[in-house]
């Protein structure tokens, strides 16, 4: 309620007040402007009082001052005139004006002050207009619709320009008649200027405003020039081309958006490969990402034994050489001389540590199982000092030739049993335990005889036996992927050797050394330890060491042997001849897996008949 | 004083690079040996050079000023208070156009050089001053700083001409001193913003002043009164 009282009052006070101007004079006067023309005189100007009253107010009067300190205090003198200007004016004229020093005028109605205002006269200076505006012709164009004119005027006449009292600067302007638009041209210093490009068949206005050049005001414009060019010639002309840019920027833009939609929407795929070719995901043939993801390296070295291309890859050096680097970390093992003697030597040095060290190394595809490995260190590093002096060498079997070594798997199980003849799975078997194997002699032995028994089956992916593809330089063997050794041994050599070889060489990708061939021929009657090694080969392959081999090599063998059945040997080639211990000679029967690279590890086949069998 | 520097930055910029290129076409004034009689550089020219130089530095001095109003005492009256207290109002200068006429040439040219030798030091301490401010408005002393610059060189300007139109005069040493120091420096925020703005009100005035006499002087020496 309290604001409301308040705008109430206040409503009423506003009306009052409105009311009460009414009644006496409405306006105030108020000066409106000062201005010396030609900085020698000034002027100023005020409203007129508006009187609506019945009182009569009284004259208004001008009062000015000079506020110069050297003339002492101030005193408020009235205006000299109030005519020459006009009403409601006060006129000052030269002696009353000095230029650079301030004034103070103020406007006096019934006693009292209405307006006052300061200022100095160079600050008020507005020039007259220009007079004695006209043009001249320049030139009229070929085409006979353009032309140049000159446009001269004088300088207003109050404003002393010889003496160089004042310096004016000018603005024209100018426009057709019908338009509304002034066209403004830059200030110039001349009282003349030339207008170009002017339409013949047009009529022009032109004027032109001046002002002090150090101020900011503007004098009036002067009269208005009218611009009426001749005509040379009576026909209407063309109205201009102008170039159609607009027209070309939409049908651009147009065009481009087209085709940009054509591109991207068109089922062409031609055209879309072009535009944004699609970026290859890197894989492998036939190996699914998950394998190796999941670990199984197991059925990764089978995918990739497959892959034959592989093969050779595989074995190259460089994954062998640095695993083998590896192996080798005595440089006396380098010194080391013949193959044989790597194959066969018992090297001490070859320590335990070099079994678990290729865990990880997905590019080898070979029976070195990386679980048997670690087992095997395992094994080894448990079982520390007897079984290191024990089984040195069967250790360094096993490390490096771990699916050739048959020495020890194949004499061992059947060193004390005479087991079934077709014991295929019983090295399978012993291969499968490799860490009792490696613990101890005899206890390997009892476990291997042990396991002969076992279920034959459980060792499938494991293979014991290996092809020897390629002696590196290092002196180590590189081996091919491991198949599965369906190798049975006979134990017994009951049977008669060359049956039991023709019987059992089932050579379909068996490639004997010699020893192994020189098992089958010379059949002995008596067994021994160490040329037990009768396996009896299937259908598959057959991996056969060297050392088997050598360790056969002294049983008293004929030379001359009936070779084994010819079979078809996938793999490998049967033995044709065992001619020493020097050679053998291959049957070079048709391969029914050509693709199989043939390498020659063994060393003891002539590089002649190798050469024959060779693809 | 509160001063915001920030909007300044861009005019000030603006002035600086416009100020350069203008001085491009002014080039130092070619100092003719002193007693030289014959100069290569002829009166014509020299005039011509002062009067660019006069009017540039007007235009410096009345747009700091209009800055300055803007800035700091608009709506204060302070016009109004201004009393004619320039301390170049001892100086007989002539206050309008009749005056001028009156007044010799030499006159008139020991004159001008009067005035701008009593600017010398007003300006150097305005310099100072406003470059001392805390927040130092970029526009104000950048201005300040050119004024100071050219003046020094019309001063050169004019003391060459006068030697060249009147070889006889001696160096006169008249002009007036300038003790508004210790106005700039007051405490209190009011009396010194006054202080400020009478300085530069006087200085827009004695420019102009200098600008006026100097085309007077021109079209009477060079044209013969005939521009």
């Amino acid at each position: 309620m309290d604001l409301w009282q308040l705008l109430l009052t206040l409503a009423l006070a506003g009306s009052s007040d409105a009311f009460s101007g009414r009644e006496n004079s409405s306006k105030k006067p108020k000066f409106t402007k000062c201005r010396s023309p030609e900085l020698e005189t000034f002027s100023c100007h005020w409203t007129d009082a508006v009187h609506h009253g019945l009182k009569n107010p009284g004259p208004i009067q001008l009062f000015y001052t000079r506020r110069n300190a050297q003339e002492g205090t101030q005193e408020w003198k009235e205006c000299p005139d109030y005519v020459s200007a006009g009403e409601n004016s006060c006129y000052f004229n030269s002696s009353f004006t000095s230029i650079w020093i301030p004034y103070c005028i103020k406007l006096t109605s019934n006693g009292g002050t209405v307006d006052e205002k300061c200022f100095s006269v160079n600050q008020i200076v507005q020039p007259d207009p220009p007079i004695a505006l006209n043009w001249t012709l320049l030139n009229i164009s070929l085409t006979g619709v353009h032309a140049d004119i000159q446009v001269r005027w004088e300088a207003p006449p109050n404003a002393d320009i010889q003496k160089g009292w004042m310096v004016l600067e000018y603005e024209l302007q100018y426009k057709e008649v019908n338009e509304t638009q002034w066209k403004m041209m830059d200030p110039i210093l001349s009282t003349s200027v030339p207008l170009y490009s002017l339409r013949v068949d047009k009529e022009y206005e032109v004027r032109v405003r001046s002002k002090q050049r150090k101020s900011e005001n503007y004098g009036e414009f002067s009269e208005v020039l009218y611009v009426k060019l001749p005509q040379m010639s009576q026909f209407t002309c063309e109205e201009d081309f102008y170039f159609p840019w607009l027209l070309i920027i939409i049908f651009g833009i147009s065009g481009l958006t087209v085709m940009l939609f054509v591109f991207l929407f068109s089922k062409q795929q031609r055209i879309k490969m072009l535009i944004l070719p699609p970026v290859p995901v890197p894989k492998i043939k036939g190996i699914d990402p998950d394998l190796l993801k999941e670990g199984k390296l197991e059925e990764v070295n089978t995918i990739l034994a497959i892959h034959d291309s592989c093969k050779p890859e595989f074995h190259s050096d460089d994954s062998w050489v640095e695993f083998i680097e590896l192996d080798i970390e005595d440089p006396d093992e380098k010194t080391e001389g013949s193959d044989t003697d790597r194959l066969l030597s018992s090297d001490h040095e070859k320590s335990h540590s070099n079994l678990g060290v290729k865990d990880g190394d997905s590019g080898r595809t070979s029976c070195y199982e990386p679980d048997m490995l670690e087992t095997d260190f395992n094994a080894s590093d448990i079982h520390d000092g007897t079984s290191q002096v024990v089984q040195p060498q069967r250790l360094k079997g096993e490390a490096d030739l771990l699916c050739l070594d048959q020495k020890n798997q194949n004499n061992s199980p059947y060193h004390d049993a005479c087991p079934a003849i077709h014991q295929p799975s019983v090295i399978q078997a012993e291969k499968n335990k490799p860490q009792p194997l490696l613990t101890d002699g005899a206890e390997s032995t009892h476990q291997a005889a042990h396991i002969q028994l076992s279920n034959p089956s459980s060792l499938a992916n494991i293979d014991f036996y290996a092809q020897v593809s390629d002696i590196t330089p290092a002196g180590s063997v590189v081996l091919s992927p491991g198949q599965k050794n369906k190798a049975g041994v006979s134990q017994c050599d009951m049977h008669p050797e060359v049956s039991l070889c023709q019987a059992n060489f089932i050579m379909d990708n068996a490639y004997f050394c010699e020893a192994d061939a020189k098992k089958c021929i010379p059949v002995a009657p008596h067994i021994k330890v160490e040329s037990h090694t009768e396996p009896s080969f299937n259908q598959e392959d057959i991996y056969i060491t060297t050392e088997s081999l050598t360790t056969t090599s002294g049983r008293p063998g004929t030379a001359e042997h009936v070779p084994g059945s010819e079979m078809p040997v996938p793999d490998y080639t049967s033995i044709h001849i065992v001619q020493s211990p020097q050679g053998l000679i291959l049957n070079a029967t048709a391969l029914p897996l050509p693709d199989k690279e043939f390498l020659s590890s063994c060393g003891y086949v002539s590089t002649d008949q190798l050469n024959k069998i060779m693809p | 004083m509160n001063i915001e520097a920030s909007p300044w930055k861009g005019s000030l910029l603006l002035l600086l690079v416009s100020n350069l290129l203008l001085w491009q076409s002014v080039t130092p004034l070619p100092v003719c040996p002193g007693g030289a009689v014959r100069c290569q550089v002829t009166l014509r020219d020299l005039f011509d050079r002062a009067v660019v130089l006069s009017h540039y530095i007007h235009n410096l001095s009345s747009e700091m000023f209009s800055e300055f109003d803007k800035r700091y005492t608009q709506g204060r009256g302070f016009i109004s208070k201004a009393l004619n207290s320039c301390h170049t109002s001892s100086l007989a200068t002539p206050e309008d156009k009749e005056q001028a006429q009156q007044i010799s040439q030499k006159d008139f040219l020991s004159l001008i050089v009067s005035i701008l030798r009593s600017w010398n030091e007003p300006l150097y301490h305005l310099v100072t001053e406003v470059r001392g401010m805390q927040e130092a408005p970029e526009a104000i002393l950048s201005k300040a700083i050119e004024i100071e610059e050219q003046s020094k060189r019309l001063l050169e300007g004019m003391e060459l001409i006068l030697s060249q139109v009147h070889p006889e005069t001696r160096e006169n040493a008249v002009y007036s001193v300038w003790s508004g120091l210790p106005s700039l420096q007051m405490a209190d925020e009011e009396s010194r913003l006054f202080a400020y703005y009478n300085l530069l009100h006087c200085l827009r005035r004695d420019s102009h002043k200098i600008d006026n006499y100097l085309k007077l002087l021109k079209c009477r020496i060079v044209h013969d009164n005939n521009c």
